[in-house]
């Protein structure tokens, strides 16, 4: 079954709160971010405030821009890139602050110490009026309010089925995903996070202003893990694998009109070589891991 | 050891009772569908016709294979008197074959057997679930619609409805006229049921008995058709059904979405001027939106036509072929139609079919749906406790 991954309807405090991933095994299963308040995010829908989106990035050639979407309890970046055409020149479309509703793939990105940026890559995005953003994020405050109740509804009586809570209209996957979250958050606060929910519900009622948090949130959510545990050095016999590796990569590369170094051809290669593939696999996931190598979109590999 | 012959010819039997290896009988049933066509024979080469296709007597239908019949003469809707078929098994299933041994001529109508609604057992809505035939149901009509399909080289009328009891609603679709109206209540008998894209349809044809019944008990058009929405995630759960109402917001399109071309002949979407079936073709332009509605717990495709399109786009096929000049491009179009679908939150009814992509309906309608703000945010401060927002 290749189902279509839902968009999960999360407030902005909750994709902060987010370290924790799931990645796929396969070439082509989908990776997760996992919140502390049951969501197993791929893909999301966000409401708020976008602000006027700003290049980053050096080449050129593959321009890639960033906005901020604030909702009243935080703020999430929003990128786009050459790959989402629309949702790019949407993002640049506005030079002030606008309400819009968001489509998109969160991302988190771990840094060599541990240190997590989520962002949501945009599939699609429009400029809404007052109503309709109020309306999406009281769908986002209920779908949260729901699986708040149904955390609460697992930690205290870890014994109930999942054939209970789906009889009772309780979607499976927000069951295996809150059970994921209370296993990988144990620590995580739900009483503090749903009181943060009140400015959510101020904005859903019109009371307050749209978007404001309570301080200019910074451009990207900074997080610190506990540091991977350090790995042994590579012996020589790995060194000589990853360069393998990477010489053919840069061959593909070279050759492809994108590129980019397509991962089944780069397999072929180097088993051509006497390079299986699974012993491949874990030199590439090797060299993603130590940022030698990325695939910025399922498949398409290049020199980071 | 003697084997006991019977002393009598053979009995005379309903499909319904009829096992392989219980002696010669014969019995009475309508050609419900047949095929005529030739095999070659291994052993010389020569050329051997052959009639295959289903029986039918009310009480079950089964598979026959009858070889060299008649050159002419044999059609669906014949009634056949069988006797001495060969009666065997195919997985599970009982089939005949009529060979040398047999004798099978024409009947007539009357003699094919009597049913009596009261001998099948009954069977509610929400239990029917192919292949199934032999039950009796009682349900109202809720809908029905007429349709002319083409079946081989002729065009038929086929009358599309739904019915419902207390149980659920199923698809009808009924290859006779039973002249059905909405509201009226009905007992069906001789019917059966086939999974067409994962969604159970009852079956009506010339076999089928329809009788008007006062049944007040049954839920009326009105109520079945304004059912609430269920969830996406329950939608997808049961494989779709017959009348699905779900409401959420667009969160994308599917290809192909916008103007699209189609096969002159047969309505395909061409590609590269070229229909899968027809070979190349002049294209026949058309606005169409297959829309991913979500919400928030799954999501389902949702084919809107040409009008729905225009509708919701605010934009009208004369108006994207009056610019193709300037935008030539299918693609930016269909960004276009995204950019202002995104986001909008719709209420949608109609039959959901299910496959390995998941679920698609065919809309009935498409609305914009609100919500009531005030009371919703009242409903959610009361959840997050803190007083009044």
């Amino acid at each position: 079954m290749t189902h279509r991954e839902p968009a999960w309807r999360v407030a902005a405090r909750e994709l902060e709160s987010s370290f924790e991933e799931e990645r796929g095994a396969g070439e082509r299963s989908a990776s997760y971010v996992l919140s502390p308040f049951g969501a197993r995010m791929n893909r999301v829908l966000l409401t708020g405030t976008l602000s006027p989106a700003e290049p980053i990035g050096k080449d050129p050639a593959q321009p890639f821009w960033r906005s901020r979407l604030s909702d009243p309890t935080g703020a999430v970046a929003v990128t786009a890139g050459s790959f989402q055409p629309r949702a790019m020149t949407q993002l640049r479309s506005s030079s002030a602050p606008r309400s819009a509703i968001v489509v998109g793939k969160v991302h988190l990105y771990k840094g060599r110490d541990g240190t997590g940026y989520l962002s949501v890559r945009a599939e699609g995005i429009r400029t809404v009026n007052e109503t309709e953003e109020r309306a999406a994020l009281a769908d986002a405050v209920r779908q949260t309010l729901d699986r708040l109740d149904l955390l609460e509804r697992l930690a205290s009586n870890p014994a109930v089925t999942s054939e209970e809570l789906m009889d009772e209209g309780v979607p499976a996957h927000w069951i295996t995903a809150a059970r994921e979250s209370l296993l990988r958050y144990p620590e995580a606060d739900r009483a503090q996070f749903r009181g943060e929910l009140r400015a959510a519900v101020r904005r859903v009622a019109g009371v307050a202003t749209p978007g404001e948090a309570p301080e200019p949130p910074p451009t990207v959510q900074i997080r610190r893990d506990p540091p991977p545990p350090a790995r042994a050095a590579p012996s020589a016999s790995e060194r000589a694998e990853e360069s393998l590796v990477l010489e053919f990569l840069d061959q593909v590369a070279e050759a492809s009109l994108d590129a980019y170094a397509d991962r089944r051809e780069l397999l072929a290669r180097v088993g051509s070589r006497g390079l299986g593939s699974d012993r491949a696999e874990e030199v590439l996931t090797r060299l993603e891991d130590e940022g030698v190598v990325e695939e910025p979109i399922v498949g398409k590999l290049r020199r980071a | 050891m003697t084997e006991n012959e019977p002393a009598s010819g053979p009995r005379e039997v309903r499909l319904r009772d009829l096992r392989p290896g219980e002696g010669p009988v014969e019995f009475v049933a309508r050609i419900v569908t047949c095929d005529r066509r030739e095999v070659s024979r291994k052993s010389d080469g020569g050329r051997r016709a052959l009639l295959s296709g289903l029986l039918s007597d009310g009480t079950a239908t089964v598979r026959f294979t009858w070889w060299d019949p008649p050159r002419e003469g044999v059609e669906r809707g014949l009634v056949i008197r069988a006797v001495g078929p060969e009666v065997g098994e195919y997985r599970g299933r009982t089939e005949v074959t009529f060979g040398w041994k047999s004798r099978v001529g024409p009947a007539s109508e009357v003699e094919l057997p009597a049913v009596d609604p009261a001998e099948v057992p009954e069977r509610k809505v929400r239990d029917l679930a192919p292949p199934g035939e032999g039950f009796r149901v009682y349900v109202r009509v809720v809908r029905v619609t007429e349709r002319s399909v083409s079946v081989g080289q002729e065009r038929r009328v086929v009358y599309d409805g739904l019915v419902a009891d207390e149980t659920g609603t199923i698809g009808l679709s009924a290859w006779t006229d039973f002249h059905l109206r909405v509201g009226e209540t009905l007992e069906i008998t001789g019917g059966y049921l086939r999974a067409f894209r994962g969604v159970t349809q009852l079956v009506l044809d010339e076999r089928a008995t329809v009788r008007r019944v006062d049944r007040p008990e049954l839920p009326d058009p009105a109520s079945v058709l304004n059912s609430p929405p269920v969830t996406m995630a329950q939608l997808e759960e049961r494989g779709g059904g017959p009348s699905a109402s779900v409401e959420g917001l667009v969160v994308g399109l599917l290809p192909p979405s916008g103007l699209v071309y189609r096969c002159p002949e047969c309505r395909r979407g061409t590609q590269d001027g070229s229909c899968r079936v027809h070979g190349q073709v002049e294209g026949v332009a058309d606005l169409r939106a297959r829309i991913v509605l979500d919400d928030g717990t799954g999501a389902v495709t949702v084919n809107a036509g040409r009008a729905e399109t225009e509708r919701l786009w605010g934009v009208t096929l004369e108006h994207v072929l009056g610019r193709l000049k300037e935008r030539p491009d299918p693609a930016v179009w269909e960004g276009e139609l995204l950019e202002t679908l995104l986001g909008r939150r719709y209420r949608v009814r109609g039959p959901a079919s299910h496959d390995e992509f998941g679920v698609t309906i065919q809309p009935e309608s498409i609305e914009a749906a609100d919500i009531d703000l005030d009371a919703t945010a009242e409903r959610l401060a009361a959840r997050v406790g803190g007083g009044r927002p």
